[in-house]
């Protein structure tokens, strides 16, 4: 043994460590391979849990959407109204947003009677008011104004027994009560089947309390600081001119979340155009455009 | 380090892809689908060239230049799908009723003129179509207005 390598070190060169090329196959299955995990894990991740699935991302997920019995259904629906309707402005911790929603968590209009508290989201409100000892001067639509009674309890329920409030639930009959309490200049179902289409629009236009931004007529002008729209919210007066019904009806629906700012590095305009669509019906939103058209003044003409 | 490079490659690939299959389009559809129709739009080019234009369109070219650019990039109204006077009729009175859009009837009209010569020119194909799509009634009206502002500008 130590003959043979005397003499193979004395004629062959020093072995010397060398590299070979990844093939390109393997890149190709590395990728194929890589592809169908990540189609895995899109269709059936949950986190590994197989229970779960798209459009789930999480098990946790998917338990919140379950039916539910008793007190813990009306908190899920209620917390599931609130993130459709409410979320957005006050945020879904309940903590507000500066210059735009003041928070509910601590809030003493929370723990006021139930009739006062119904009128909020039922009527609207206008600042300046007092939060937890600071004031907002804002104007709120009556987004709750399109909920049914039971909707607008367990979402006014989840209000008062979240984030530290503990003002008790309250019920689908308080919020009727409330309800014709609050809104007695509303018409009846009975005169509204009487009325032409731009007269339910411009009861349409009176429920959702559009008029709380966009003026009593139409006419806009309220103060929406830092919004490219010289700092008011728009009039509405020529929207016969710039869209179809369609086209109207599908900006209401959508909104505009995202006000342009006249000064970029300036603050968010507190006033946006909110998601109409889950809201307002459909009958409604043709009404609501009908009334709309009709704002245009009369003779008016640009010539193109 | 060189021998790094092809594990390097491979984790990165390997990253990329494990994102790109995980991360999903959020529930936003319609203000996503909007948005990237938009982005589509200004990415394309912010100029026309308007030298065969006549000499009132390029007057018109520099009032649609000067107004439209205070509020979004040319490029989106130059590359959008709007091709007949209708749709620049509503898209320009919707811009110029907008609280501060510093734009007037006049400087409006001028706009719209330029708008609807233009895309009888350089959208032809994309106006013929949509002409084509209409009926009999409205087709006539579009060619009517089309018609006018060719009358009144064409070898002037």
């Amino acid at each position: 043994m130590s003959d043979e390598l005397i003499c193979c070190s004395k004629h062959d060169s020093e072995p010397t460590a060398s590299r070979k090329p990844v093939p390109v196959w393997l890149f190709v299955l590395t990728l194929v391979l890589l592809f169908l995990g990540a189609v895995y894990f899109d269709h059936y991740s949950g986190w590994f849990d197989k229970q779960v699935y798209a459009p789930y991302a999480s098990a946790e997920e998917l338990a919140f959407y379950q039916p539910k019995s008793g007190a813990a259904s009306v908190a899920a629906h209620g917390r599931a109204v609130y993130e459709t309707v409410c979320g957005l402005c006050h945020s879904n911790d309940g903590l507000g947003k500066p210059n735009q929603a003041p928070p509910l968590a601590g809030s003493e209009w929370v723990s006021k009677d139930v009739t006062s508290l119904a009128r909020v989201p039922l009527a609207g409100l206008n600042g300046p008011i007092q939060v937890a000892g600071h004031e907002w001067n804002l104007a709120m639509a009556p987004m709750g104004a399109g909920l049914s009674d039971a909707d607008l309890a367990a979402v006014l329920s989840y209000i008062r027994t979240s984030w530290g409030n503990n003002s008790g639930a309250v019920t689908a009959d308080e919020m009727k009560a409330a309800r014709a309490a609050i809104s007695g200049n509303a018409p009846s179902a009975e005169a509204l089947a009487k009325m032409t289409p731009v007269e339910r629009g411009r009861a349409v236009f009176q429920k959702y309390g559009c008029y709380q931004c966009h003026g009593q007529d139409g006419k806009g002008g309220v103060s929406n600081a830092n919004a490219k729209t010289a700092e008011q919210v728009p009039s509405l007066i020529y929207v016969a001119d710039g869209y179809t019904k369609a086209e109207l009806i599908a900006f209401v629906s959508r909104g505009e979340r995202n006000i342009p700012r006249l000064n970029p590095a300036g603050p968010e305009p507190p006033h946006f155009m909110p998601k109409w669509g889950p809201i307002i019906s459909t009958n409604e939103l043709s009404d609501l455009a009908d009334f709309l058209f009709s704002l245009k003044p009369k003779g008016e003409n640009l010539g193109f | 380090m060189k021998t790094k490079f092809p594990i390097l490659l491979l984790g990165a690939t390997a990253f990329g892809l494990f994102v790109a299959g995980v991360i999903r389009a959020d529930d936003q559809q319609l203000d996503a689908e909007t948005k990237a129709r938009i982005d589509k739009y200004e990415q394309g080019p912010a100029t026309i060239d308007v030298s065969k234009y006549p000499q009132g369109i390029q007057d018109n070219y520099e009032v649609f230049s000067q107004k439209c650019s205070q509020c979004h990039k040319l490029s989106r109204p130059i590359n959008s799908d709007y091709a007949a006077p209708d749709e620049w009729s509503r898209y320009v009175k919707r811009m110029m009723h907008k609280p501060g859009s510093g734009i007037d009837s006049t400087s409006g009209k001028k706009i719209y003129e330029f708008l609807v010569y233009d895309s009888s020119v350089r959208k032809k194909a994309m106006l013929d179509d949509k002409l084509a799509r209409m009926s009999a009634d409205d087709k006539a009206t579009a060619e009517a207005k089309v018609k006018e502002v060719h009358d009144k500008y064409d070898n002037k």
